[in-house]
């Protein structure tokens, strides 16, 4: 066997090179299945005991942050559940501008981007004397049908006046039938944000207003 | 009264208790099985099937029986015939009383720091108690107050001021059970719905119900009479094997004139140091003379109904569980007889309430037969049908064996049935090998700790006590015996069906002949010894009980310093977002509805 350290011994029929693979010995210990079944049933029992007392203590690891150590970490989903990471993309709102109205100029960006085509927006004019009559066009309609939606968050991405945003940390709730899916605009404008803002960070000047940079229509004409 | 309708009444109260016992153990052991499960493979296991309750109604619930608890130790403490001066077992209450309310402090104040670390402290009272340290600081330390009062009432409780300690003990668990109810009772009434789930044990009655509701789907080609019939068979034998199990020490009565039981005069219960007269009740169900062999003739019939099963469901799969679990049975029931007569030998009497008779005045089975006991209890999983010898039903080969084409309410009385089994062969082996329910230096007159001719201690426990210990200790017994068994069944893997029968035949069967062998030369060499070396016998016996306590003091030990052992971590890794997320937040626990 010394020498066998070095130049592999030959094995069987066909000459195979190799080590012997290491079985156990045929003691009378192994045979008999008894010390081997009683270390067995120590480890179950032992770990069935700790992980009970744990529980009973309160004690047990974090299923998030000690997700890697002994011991259970199964989340009981709708009591406990995983915070999401924070640029997570759940279901969509519309932000809102100061006055409540919506910053969707109905430009159709969002609708042409999705993959999934699952926005449908009917555009309008502001009309009479509003203040953004002439300039601007807003969403008549604005409906998203989660059910199709893969929330890959191109519509985000496209829209060019931070109108739409999928941080409301929400996953879409289950529901009973397929109409309850679809999202209409009073709804996305009322869900909120992660901290419960209906407004976007990002300023929004309206025309009219220091530093609009858009073109003073009416002053051309 | 007629004493025929009272004896008849008797016997029905017994059969209805044996019977809930064991469909009741059957059933919290389905649950037991699953959540074992679970916590052996680090998940949760069920607990989540819940009835929601409005919230005063579940306060009502939760208070209830406090308060139940509190009138009843109040009632004993100060209106009861025990409160009268000079009452016998006033002390012994006493100290039960004042371990008691130290049990309920320790355990409401350890519960309430642990939903404070869970959910955070809600009203002053809480946010006190949570600095007292983590749960396991407060187990510690009841147990320390434990320990303390069974060293100070040793001392101080005499029989001049038992009734005081009697009161003291009653006063503190009436106010200690009010006082959690009433901490518990508010909490639960401010919310607007509690889901009840009772630590998940209303999963198996989830599933109980469900099953009743399924559709009892009959094979067309099947033998309809014989197919509606197998579940019983199979069921019905597995229930009825409790009967022969006394479940407490036999009751001495004294006898009326016409030789019926005098229920008034209580003499004590049938244990060492006391054999009944005349008026003796037997906490048995039928007090059979044929005992053991009931049990037998009982449990081969339950093959019938494995096989009946497999037979009538015009089924291959089944027709070969069917046949597996009949040979099976067979082959195991032979080792278990064998090695019953050994157990025979040595007690001289198939009356299992005079083997359990036995095992108090000399020495446990275990020690008689250690042999034995191994292979029955191998030959007693074996007859259960269950993991690791579940061929019969084999899910990896033949579907689910004979219960293949079996649904709904049907296939629940088959798996019942096997819980049942469990249960019964349990109480059976603790009641053959395990000293039924006798504990260790326990006699008629209470704790009586001999060594040789020599009293050491003495410790005089009221006689309907001493049957109330017995029974609880029978039930203890068997249920730890029940959760070895389901212990067993998630570690071990299924044998193969060669190997099985190659246990049953060529190993158990010869090893169960040479263990009656060896009993009978061991008798006969005993029963030719002097008498002195048959007192070092009887010696050996008593040593055997010091062995058990010692086990049992052991046991304890090392369960109260494994509860004090304080959980491993590990370092945290944030290897996700999701976890570095929830680390600014205070990990999952607080964060817990957030996203």
């Amino acid at each position: 066997m010394t020498a066998s350290t070095k130049t592999l011994p030959t094995l069987g029929p066909r000459n195979v090179q190799g080590t012997p693979m290491t079985r156990p010995a045929r003691t009378p210990a192994v045979q008999s299945y008894i010390p081997e079944l009683l270390k067995g049933l120590g480890i179950t029992i032992g770990s069935a005991l700790r992980n009970t007392k744990e529980l009973a203590f309160g004690t047990r690891p974090d299923p998030v942050l000690e997700s890697i150590n002994d011991g259970i970490n199964t989340i009981s989903y709708p009591e406990q559940q995983r915070p999401y990471p924070e640029r997570f993309r759940g279901v969509h709102r519309l932000t809102q501008r100061e006055d409540g109205s919506p910053r969707c100029v109905a430009c159709l960006c969002c609708s042409t981007a999705c993959p999934a085509q699952c926005i449908h927006i009917e555009a309008g004019d502001y009309e009479g004397d509003q203040k953004r009559a002439g300039y601007e066009k807003y969403p008549k309609r604005f409906v998203i049908d989660e059910l199709r939606c893969i929330f890959c968050g191109f519509c985000v991405e496209a829209c060019p006046c931070d109108a739409i945003r999928m941080d409301t940390g929400i996953h879409p709730s289950p529901y009973d039938s397929r109409d309850q899916f679809i999202y209409e605009k009073n709804l996305l404008l009322s869900i909120p944000g992660r901290q419960g803002e209906h407004q976007s960070e990002n300023p929004r000047v309206e025309p009219g207003e220091e530093g609009f940079a858009g073109v003073a229509r009416l002053q051309q004409h | 009264m007629d004493p025929f309708l009272v004896m008849a009444g008797i016997g029905f109260v017994k059969a209805f208790a044996v019977v809930m016992f064991g469909l009741n153990v059957g059933v919290i052991l389905t649950w037991v099985e699953r959540r074992m499960r679970g916590m052996i493979q680090d998940s949760v296991g069920p607990n989540r099937a819940a009835i929601p309750l409005p919230g005063v109604v579940a306060a009502g619930a939760a208070t209830g029986p406090a308060f139940l608890l509190a009138g009843a130790v109040l009632w004993l403490g100060f209106g009861s015939s025990l409160a009268e001066d000079g009452a016998e077992g006033q002390s012994f209450y006493g100290k039960l009383l004042l371990h008691a309310g130290v049990f309920v402090g320790w355990v409401t104040i350890a519960s309430i720091v642990r939903a404070v670390g869970e959910r955070g402290a809600k009203n002053p009272l809480e946010t006190t108690l949570a600095q007292i340290g983590t749960p396991r600081t407060v187990v510690l330390f009841g147990l320390v107050v434990h320990a303390l009062v069974v060293i100070f009432a040793a001392f101080l409780v005499t029989e001049e001021n038992a009734k005081l300690s009697l009161q003291l003990g009653a006063l503190l668990v009436a106010a200690l059970s009010v006082a959690s109810a009433a901490h518990v009772g508010a909490a639960l009434a401010k919310e607007k719905t509690v889901r009840v789930t009772l630590l998940g044990l209303l999963h198996p009655a989830a599933d109980g119900l469900k099953t009743a509701f399924k559709a009892d789907f009959i094979p067309p080609k099947s033998d309809k009479l014989l197919y509606n019939l197998a579940p019983w068979i199979a069921y019905f034998p597995a229930l009825v094997l409790l009967a022969v199990v006394p479940f407490g020490p036999a009751l001495c009565f004294g006898q009326d004139a016409s030789g019926n039981l005098d229920f008034s005069t209580f003499q004590g219960i049938e244990a060492p140091g006391r054999m009944c007269e005349a008026g003796r009740l037997s906490l048995q169900v039928a007090d059979l003379n044929v005992g053991i062999l009931y049990f037998f003739a009982m449990a081969g019939t339950g093959i019938v109904g494995a096989a009946l099963a497999g037979w009538a469901s015009d089924n291959k799969f089944s027709l070969l569980g069917g046949m597996r679990a009949a040979s099976q049975m067979v082959s195991y029931e032979v080792t278990m007889g064998l090695t019953i007569v050994g157990l025979l030998m040595v007690y001289g009497t198939v009356r299992v309430d005079e083997m359990v008779l036995w095992q108090a005045n000399h020495a446990w089975g275990v020690f008689v037969q250690p042999l034995a006991f191994f292979l029955f209890f191998a030959a007693a999983i074996a007859e259960t049908k269950r993991v690791p010898f579940d061929i019969p039903e084999g899910e990896s080969e033949i579907v689910a064996g004979f219960y293949t084409e079996y649904a709904g309410m049907k296939f629940a009385m088959f798996f019942f049935s096997e819980f049942i089994a469990v249960v019964s062969s349990s109480a059976l082996i603790s009641a053959l090998f395990l000293g039924g329910w006798h504990l260790p230096f326990f006699t008629s007159e209470g704790i009586v700790v001999m060594l040789g001719q020599t009293e050491l201690f003495r410790s005089e426990i009221p006689p309907g006590m001493l049957a109330v210990i017995g029974a609880l200790a029978f039930v203890g017994k068997s249920i730890s015996l029940c959760v070895l068994q389901v212990i067993i069944r998630w570690t071990l893997p299924r044998f193969r069906y060669d190997q099985l029968m190659r246990l049953g035949w060529r190993k158990l069967l010869p090893v169960s002949l040479v263990n009656i062998m060896i009993t009978g030369i061991a008798i006969l060499g005993a029963d030719s010894m002097s008498g002195a070396a048959q007192e070092s016998l009887a010696f050996a016996g008593q040593l055997s009980m010091f062995l058990v306590a010692a086990l049992g003091l052991v046991a304890l030990v090392a369960f109260a310093i494994f509860l004090l052992t304080p959980r491993s971590t590990k370092q945290l890794v944030m290897s996700t977002s999701a976890a570095r997320f929830a680390r600014t937040l205070g990990g999952i626990r607080e964060a817990k509805m957030e996203a």
